[in-house]
């Protein structure tokens, strides 16, 4: 498991020049993965209105990961996530969790046309924090996510990418320990979601334990270092090159069935 | 208070006590998309009201009992009218009126309705002066104590559910306060036309107001500008102020630019 890791951090960091250490700003624990899990779902199913969202999930983080959370729209992302965070509570099963966790929420959540300023905005972060530790400043996180100088701006100035970097420095205003992202690539350019990719590296090798929902399929994929895939139950879990080989596996054994 | 010399003084400071807090209220109100339910609210305060009156109570009692009564009401409904809410509490908001109405001749009270309804700001007295103190006492003290909390529940509804801010004392609050607000400004502009002064406001500063709080410094100053400009021209022109002031605050939209 671990020399998977090791390998996957080295490929991932040749591919989007991640930094090192020198610009993390969390201390908030070992920057390599641990055995002992920062998130463990065991068996957790939700119901909507008696109608099943997720059935009987199985999960576990590790210090130090970035974690995809990949599947179709349906199929229990979000849940999942608030289920996590403790927005939702499940019907059955348990999560336990070695640390405080912060969620990044989704564009649709928020009243973009608020009258705020983007330092406004990220120092709302500080509503949600519980660390007694050292204090981050609005413009150091919003330097770490690319927004320098845009400060004093009204959030709904800012196009999409930028809001979607404003909810991220917001996130990480919380030092949490787990960091859920909800959808934090949908609608933006490349450059931008390769910009949200390296800050949410950064995180994860300062010892932040991440798990990021996502549509992205493919290469993209490559940027975890875990991939889960959900549709309902988790399909399939393990590094990117492993959950490719089992859906491909699952691929060809629907097919041989339907084909008889 | 009612021993002033200046006759116009009272209705002077009571159209800027009131100029002051319906904006500032409606700010809370637009942001965090709730002003629906402050006109029903704003409605539903006139069957408590002619009900205090008929029986020569504290309209500030009847009032409030009326408008919580309106809201609780509202929320049961939506929830019984999923994704229709607009419907049931508009015909909240009219029941309520019409209910009010009613209740003039039913308890044969001598009431003027049209002073309710409409306001009759020249009447004001000494007693409307602190019922609009004891409103802005209240704003103030929800605003210094709360107001990041505010913001929050404004920019992310959800996100402060699950940052577990006390949100549904501030809802309440803000409903109470909405009250308050409503019943102090009746003598002003009256039940129907109150709205007006907590959107008109609030809505020509939205888009160029950095902040909640430079928001409600703006609409309370637009807000002042109306109701005492209303005041003096309905003086001058010899019209009701409260109707004034309505039209005052509707031509201030169209005209309005960024």
């Amino acid at each position: 498991m671990i020399p998977i890791f090791m390998t996957r951090r080295g490929f991932v960091s040749a591919l989007v020049s991640v930094p090192r250490q020198d610009q993390g700003l969390h201390q908030l624990g070992v920057g390599i993965a641990s055995a002992i899990p920062s998130l463990s779902v065991r068996g957790v199913s939700y119901d909507y209105d008696n109608c099943s969202a997720i059935k009987s999930v199985d999960l576990d983080l590790h210090p130090g990961t970035l974690t995809a959370l990949v599947g179709p729209n349906g199929a229990g992302k979000s849940t999942l996530l608030h289920l996590i965070q403790g927005r939702l509570r499940a019907n059955q099963g348990t999560i336990e969790s070695n640390g405080s966790i912060a969620l990044m929420p989704q564009r649709a959540s928020i009243d973009w046309s608020f009258p705020i300023t983007v330092t406004q905005m990220v120092d709302l972060g500080r509503l949600r924090t519980r660390n007694r530790g050292q204090k981050l400043s609005a413009q150091q996180l919003l330097n770490q996510v690319g927004l320098n100088g845009l400060g004093a701006r009204r959030l709904d100035r800012l196009s999409g990418g930028q809001q979607q970097r404003v909810l991220l420095a917001r996130a990480l205003m919380q030092q949490t320990s787990i960091l859920l992202l909800d959808e934090p690539c949908s609608a933006i350019d490349p450059p931008t979601r390769e910009h949200l990719l390296t800050v949410m590296r950064q995180q994860a090798e300062s010892g932040q334990t991440l798990l990021v929902s996502s549509h992205d399929w493919g290469s993209a994929l490559d940027s975890y270092d875990r991939v889960v895939v959900l549709d309902g139950t988790v399909l399939a879990c393990g590094t990117p090159d492993e959950v490719r080989q089992k859906l491909t596996d699952m691929t060809c054994m629907m097919g041989s069935h339907c084909c008889g | 208070m009612d021993d002033f010399g200046i006759w116009w003084l009272t209705p002077l400071i009571l159209a800027l006590m009131v100029g002051l807090i319906c904006p500032t209220t409606g700010a809370l109100l637009i942001t965090q998309r709730r002003i629906l339910l402050a006109n029903l609210m704003a409605h539903s305060v006139l069957p408590g009201l002619v009900l205090a009156l008929a029986f020569e109570l504290d309209p500030i009692i009847g009032g409030l009992l009326s408008g919580l009564l309106g809201a609780l009401l509202a929320e049961q409904l939506n929830h019984r009218f999923k994704g229709r809410e607009e419907g049931a509490m508009n015909t909240v908001l009219a029941g309520f009126t019409a209910f009010g109405v009613l209740l003039v001749p039913l308890l044969q009270a001598r009431i003027d309705l049209e002073a309710l309804l409409f306001g009759d700001m020249l009447a004001g007295n000494g007693s409307d002066v602190i019922r609009t103190l004891i409103a802005a006492a209240a704003l103030l003290l929800l605003l210094l104590s709360r107001y990041q909390d505010l913001v929050f529940l404004g920019v992310d509804p959800e996100g402060a559910i699950a940052a577990r801010r006390p949100v549904m004392q501030i809802r309440f609050i803000t409903i109470l306060i909405t009250a308050l607000v409503v019943i102090s400004a009746i003598t002003a502009v009256g039940v129907v036309l109150v709205i007006a002064l907590l959107c008109a406001p609030v809505l020509v500063n939205l888009d160029r107001s950095e902040s909640l709080r430079v928001l409600m410094l703006r609409s309370a100053g637009t807000g002042v500008l109306l109701s005492s400009g209303g005041l003096m021209l309905a003086i001058l022109l010899d019209l009701p102020p409260g109707p004034l002031i309505g039209v005052l605050c509707l031509v201030l939209l169209p005209f309005w630019r960024r």
